[in-house]
C-alpha cells in the first residue's frame, strides 16, 4: 500500500494492523518520531494524520490510508535556495532553549503546531490542556509553555507576513 | 587509514606525546584516568583531510581541518544534561577560536580520548574544566609556536584572533590555524603548562551559550540508540524471567522458527531470543516460544519493606560527633520516614545496534558507560575489548539507569548468532521491570533543641544497595558500606552532637544508580526533621538554619542561597491566604540549593503553585544550561514527591506501563523561578543537586499550610 508522508510516497507491505510507529522508525528509517510507551501515554511518538496530531503507536496502517502523514522530519521546509525553513513551533523551542534530551520532543513539537493550527490564539489554560498528555522526562515543562505561547505569536505573525 | 606513529615519555612532566603522519590535522589530547594526568598526543597532518583518520591518535581531543574548523571529541555523553555545549565552551575559550570554528563531536572508544569515569555523579564539568582549559591552551601555544617557525618571528610577536595567528606589527602577516598544522614534521610540546586566561577574559565560559546539539534534535535528524541503523540489519526480542529471581529453565523453538520475518532463534542456556527482519515479528516469534523457567520465592512489597527497615542487615556508623547518644534522652523528637522504589523512566528505552565480526565488533548504544560496555560486551561474545569499538549516540535520558549495558551485551549475542546486525529495543514494559530501581529507604531521626540551636541529632537510615552491587567489591569492604545510599544522609549543619548511622540490605530486586543516588531520600528525612525541631521550638525554619550553619567554606554559601531563596520567595512575608511555604536546603557534588515551595491543598490533593530555588554551582559555567538542570531537576523531583511509587506484587513488579507509573505532567507544574549565584573560579556539578532538596521543601509547606508532617513519599493527604 501508499503512503503519503512529507509530501512523498512510500510503498509499504499491505498490513492493515501494523503501527504506523514502527512502519515510520523500523521500516522507512523516519527515526524523528520517537517511541516512549508503545501504549498511548506519553506522546513522544505523536504525528499530524490529516494535520490533526495522533499517536502513532494506536494508530494502525488501516486507520491512515489515503490520509497525508507529516512527521518532525516535515515539519521543517525546504526552500527552493536549499535552507531549512524551520516551522514557528521548531523557531520557538530554539529560541527558548527547550529540550534536554529532546526525546520527546518531536511528539511535543507535533502536539504543538497541530494544536496551533486549530487554536492560533491560545490561552494559558488551553496550551495546559493541549500539552498536558505529552510526558516529559527531562522536566522541561516551564520552557515548553513558554514556547507554544512564543510559537503562537510568531505563527501570527507569519499570517500577518511580517517577518 | 591507520597511521605510523612514534612515542615517546617526557620524563620531566610525566607527558606522553605521539607525533606520527596520518591523514588528520594536528590533534592533542588528555588522558582522564587515573588522575586527570594531562597526556599529549600529537599527530600530524601530511595533507590529506579525513576527518575518520583521527582513530590513529586515540587520545586526540582535537582535530583541525585545512578550511580552520576545529573538532572538538567530547568524552562524555550528551543524555539531556549540555555536556557537549559546556566542555565546547572551556575547550573555545582557550583555543582563542570563533564559536562557529567549533564541531562537537561524540568521542568513541576508539576515536578521541578514552574516559575511563564515564558520565555520570555530576562531575563532568568539574572533573575536566582544568585539563581541558591546560589541553586547549597547549595546543594554541604550540599552534603559535609552529606560526613563529614558518613566519620567521618570535612567537612573542604575535597575536591570535579567532584561530588565526598575526604579527601584532603587521596583521596582514597571518596564517590560520589550518594553514599552520599543513606539513608540519614535529611538534615542540611546550614544557610548562601555558597561563591560562583569567576570569575577565572569558568570552565563552559565564555565558548563556546556546546548546549545540538542538538543530539536529528539533528537525529529528539527532540519533540515539534507539534510532542507530545499518543495512542489512535484523530486530531482536529477549525472553524476560516472569518472576523476580526467575531464571530459565528449558527453551524450545517452538513455532518461532516458523512465525512470519523470523531468522534466527537463540537457545543459549540461561539466555533466549529471536531475531527477525521486523521488532514486531521478533516480539511475536518470541510469543512462539516454549519458555520453562525456575521460580523462587513469590515476593510481596511487605518482604521488601521489612528488609528495609533500620536495625536490618549491616549498620556502619558514617558520622560522629560529640556523644550524640548520651545527650539524646528524656524531651527528644523523633520521626520517622520512608520512601518507595522508584524507576528512572528515561523516555528512551535501552537501546543498541550491534555489528559482529569475526575478530571484530560495533557496538552504538545509548550509554553512560562506554568503556563498561566495551568489555562486557567483549567477555559476552568472546572478543578481547580492543577490538569492540563503542560507539555512544545521544541518550534519550540516562538519570543513572544507563550504566546498566545488558541491552548492548543482548544485541551482541544476538548479532553473533545471527550473523548480521542487530537492534535490540527494549519495550517499556521491559524496562520498567527489567531494569534495576532506586531502593526504597527508611529513616528514624531523633533530636533535641536547646536554646534555640540543635543539640544533638541522629540519623539512621536503612537503604537497599546502589553503589556496592555495581563498583569492585573491595571498594565496599573499604568504604564499609554502600556510600551511594550515603548521599545526603549526614547532617550539614553546626550541631554539638551528631550521629548518621547507614544501614544496608540485600533485596530480591536489583536496586542501583538513579539521579543523585541517596539525596533526594535522604534530605527529604533530614530537612523534613531540621523542620520539625524548628517548629517544635517555635523558630522560624529559614532563621533555625542560619543560628547553626555548616562549619567551613559551606557557611557562607549555604548562608547566600538560603538569604536567595528567602529573597525570591518573599520569605519574610506571610504566605497568602490559603498556601503555605517550605524551605529546604542542601549540598551535593560541591552545589550548595536552596529551595522554597509554596503549595496550596483542594480537597486531598497537594497543589505546588510556586517553586524558586537558588543554586551556587561555584563558577557557572553555562548559567542558562544550570538553569535548566535546576528547573528540570525540580520537575522530576516532584513527580517523586507527589506521584511515583513501584511497588512489588505476587512476585513481580505492579506497574507494566505509564498507566501504573504515571510521570508528572505539565498541568502539575509549578511555576519555577531559579537564581543561579556563580561563585568563585571553579566549577561544581549540576545534574543531580537540585533534586535533593524538592521533597522536603514541598513537606515543609504542607506542613506551614495544615500543620500535618507527612512523612512519606509520595506525599498523600490521605
Amino acid at each position: 500500500m501508499q503512503l503519503t508522508i512529507n509530501e512523498k510516497i512510500y510503498e509499504v507491505p499491505e498490513s492493515p494492523a501494523r503501527p504506523l510507529l514502527w512502519v515510520l522508525r523500523d521500516e522507512l528509517g523516519l527515526t524523528g518520531t520517537k517511541v516512549g510507551c508503545a501504549a498511548g501515554f506519553c506522546g513522544a511518538c505523536t504525528v499530524h494524520l490529516d494535520g490533526k496530531a495522533v499517536r502513532s503507536c494506536l494508530t494502525s496502517l488501516a486507520a491512515v490510508a489515503g490520509q497525508p502523514i507529516r512527521t518532525i522530519e516535515g515539519l521543517a521546509q525546504l526552500l527552493p535556495d536549499g535552507s531549512l525553513m524551520l516551522h514557528p513551533v521548531q523557531q520557538a523551542f530554539l529560541n527558548a532553549q527547550v529540550p534536554q534530551c529532546s526525546w520527546c520532543m518531536s511528539g511535543q513539537m507535533m502536539t504543538a503546531a497541530a494544536f496551533l493550527a486549530a487554536t492560533p490564539a491560545p490561552s494559558a489554560d488551553q496550551i495546559v490542556e493541549a500539552m498536558t498528555k505529552n510526558y516529559c522526562r527531562c522536566g522541561c515543562y516551564v520552557r515548553i509553555r513558554t514556547a507554544v505561547a512564543q510559537a503562537a505569536e510568531l505563527l501570527a505573525a507569519d499570517q500577518e507576513g511580517v517577518v | 587509514m591507520t597511521a605510523p606513529k612514534r612515542r615517546w615519555r617526557m620524563s620531566r612532566r610525566g607527558f606522553l606525546i605521539g607525533v606520527g603522519v596520518s591523514g588528520a590535522g594536528l590533534v592533542l589530547g588528555v588522558t582522564l584516568a587515573p588522575k586527570a594526568r594531562l597526556q599529549i598526543a600529537a599527530v600530524l597532518d601530511s595533507g590529506a583531510s579525513q576527518p575518520a583518520s583521527v582513530a590513529g591518535g586515540p587520545d586526540a581531543w582535537f582535530e583541525i581541518t585545512p578550511d580552520n574548523q576545529v573538532t572538538f571529541y567530547a568524552t562524555k555523553v550528551e543524555m539531556g544534561q549540555g555536556i557537549h555545549t559546556a566542555l565546547a565552551q572551556i575547550a573555545a575559550e582557550e583555543l582563542e577560536i570563533s564559536w562557529d570554528q567549533l564541531t562537537v563531536k561524540q568521542a568513541t572508544t576508539n576515536i578521541g580520548p578514552q574516559d575511563a569515569n564515564g558520565t555520570s555523579g555530576s562531575m563532568s564539568v568539574s572533573s575536566l574544566y582544568k585539563p581541558l582549559r591546560e589541553a586547549s591552551a597547549t595546543m594554541r601555544e604550540m599552534l603559535r609556536a609552529e606560526a613563529a617557525r614558518k613566519l620567521g618571528v618570535n612567537p612573542t610577536d604575535l597575536q591570535i584572533i579567532d584561530g588565526v595567528v598575526a604579527l601584532k606589527s603587521d596583521p596582514t602577516k597571518q596564517l590560520t590555524y589550518g594553514q599552520i598544522v599543513q606539513g608540519v614534521a614535529k611538534w615542540d610540546v611546550p614544557k610548562e603548562a601555558p597561563a591560562l586566561k583569567s576570569p575577565d577574559q572569558f568570552r565563552y565560559i559565564g555565558k548563556p551559550i546556546p546548546r549545540v546539539d538542538f538543530l539536529a534534535k528539533l528537525t529529528g535528524q539527532a540519533i540515539y540508540g534507539y534510532d542507530a541503523r545499518l543495512p542489512n540489519m535484523l530486530y531482536g526480542a529477549i525472553a524476560r524471567p516472569p518472576t523476580i529471581g526467575a531464571t530459565l529453565k528449558s527453551a524450545n523453538a517452538g513455532d518461532a522458527q516458523a512465525q512470519p520475518g523470523v531468522v534466527t532463534v537463540v537457545n543459549d542456556g540461561n539466555f533466549a531470543g529471536v531475531v527477525a527482519e521486523t521488532r514486531l515479528q521478533a516480539y511475536a516469534g518470541l510469543a512462539a516460544m516454549q519458555l520453562e523457567w525456575n521460580e523462587g520465592q513469590v515476593w510481596q512489597q511487605a518482604d521488601i519493606e521489612a528488609r528495609i527497615t533500620v536495625g536490618q542487615g549491616s549498620g556502619v556508623t558514617i558520622q560522629e560527633q560529640g556523644d550524640a547518644d548520651g545527650q539524646l534522652r528524656g524531651a527528644i523528637l523523633t520521626a520517622e520516614f520512608r520512601t518507595p522504589i522508584a524507576v528512572h523512566a528515561h523516555l528512551e528505552a535501552q537501546a543498541a545496534l550491534a555489528e559482529v565480526q569475526a575478530d571484530s565488533a560495533r557496538v552504538w548504544v545509548s550509554t553512560q558507560f562506554p568503556s563498561f560496555v566495551r568489555t562486557d560486551v567483549a567477555n559476552a561474545i568472546g572478543l578481547k575489548p580492543e577490538q569492540v569499538e563503542v560507539i555512544p549516540t545521544f541518550l534519550g535520558g540516562g538519570f543513572g539507569r544507563k550504566f546498566g549495558v545488558d541491552v548492548a551485551v543482548e544485541a551482541a549475542r544476538l548479532a553473533k548468532a545471527s550473523g548480521r546486525p542487530v537492534h535490540v529495543g527494549w519495550s517499556r514494559t521491559e524496562d520498567m521491570r527489567h531494569g534495576y530501581f532506586r531502593p526504597p529507604t527508611h529513616h528514624i531521626l531523633k533530636g533535641i533543641v536547646e536554646g534555640g540551636r540543635i543539640k544533638a541529632i541522629e540519623h539512621q537510615l536503612s537503604s537497599g544497595h546502589i553503589s556496592s552491587d555495581f563498583l569492585p567489591r573491595y571498594l565496599s569492604v573499604f568504604m564499609g558500606g554502600d556510600f551511594g545510599a550515603w548521599r545526603g544522609a549526614m547532617v550539614p549543619y553546626t550541631i554539638p552532637n551528631i550521629k548518621t548511622v547507614a544501614w544496608s540490605n540485600e533485596l530480591p530486586i536489583p536496586t542501583g544508580w538513579w539521579r543523585g543516588l541517596g539525596l533526594l531520600p535522604n534530605n527529604f528525612a533530614v530537612e523534613s526533621f531540621i523542620d520539625e525541631l524548628a517548629h517544635s521550638a517555635n523558630i522560624d525554619p529559614l532563621q533555625f538554619r542560619l543560628a547553626q550553619l555548616p562549619d567551613g567554606e559551606r557557611g557562607p554559601r549555604y548562608k547566600a542561597v538560603l538569604e536567595k531563596v528567602a529573597e525570591l520567595s518573599n520569605w519574610n512575608s506571610p504566605a497568602a491566604a490559603g498556601r503555605g511555604r517550605g524551605l529546604a536546603v542542601c549540598t551535593d557534588a560541591g552545589t550548595m540549593v536552596a529551595h522554597v515551595a509554596e503549595v496550596a491543598v483542594e480537597g486531598n490533593a497537594i497543589r505546588v503553585l510556586n517553586f524558586w530555588s537558588a543554586v551556587d554551582p561555584g563558577l557557572a559555567i553555562n548559567p542558562d544550561g544550570i538553569k535548566a538542570q535546576t528547573e528540570g531537576s525540580i520537575v522530576m523531583g516532584l513527580s517523586s514527591t507527589l506521584i511515583e511509587e513501584l511497588t512489588v506484587k505476587d512476585g513481580q513488579i505492579s506497574a507494566s506501563n505509564f498507566d501504573g507509573y504515571p510521570l508528572i505532567t505539565m498541568k502539575d507544574i509549578p511555576q519555577i523561578e531559579v537564581a543561579v549565584l556563580s561563585n568563585g573560579d571553579v566549577p561544581h556539578g549540576m545534574g543531580e543537586p537540585a533534586i535533593g532538596p524538592v521533597a522536603a521543601a514541598v513537606a515543609n509547606a504542607v506542613f506551614a499550610l495544615t500543620g500535618k508532617r507527612l512523612r512519606q513519599l509520595p506525599l498523600k493527604l490521605v
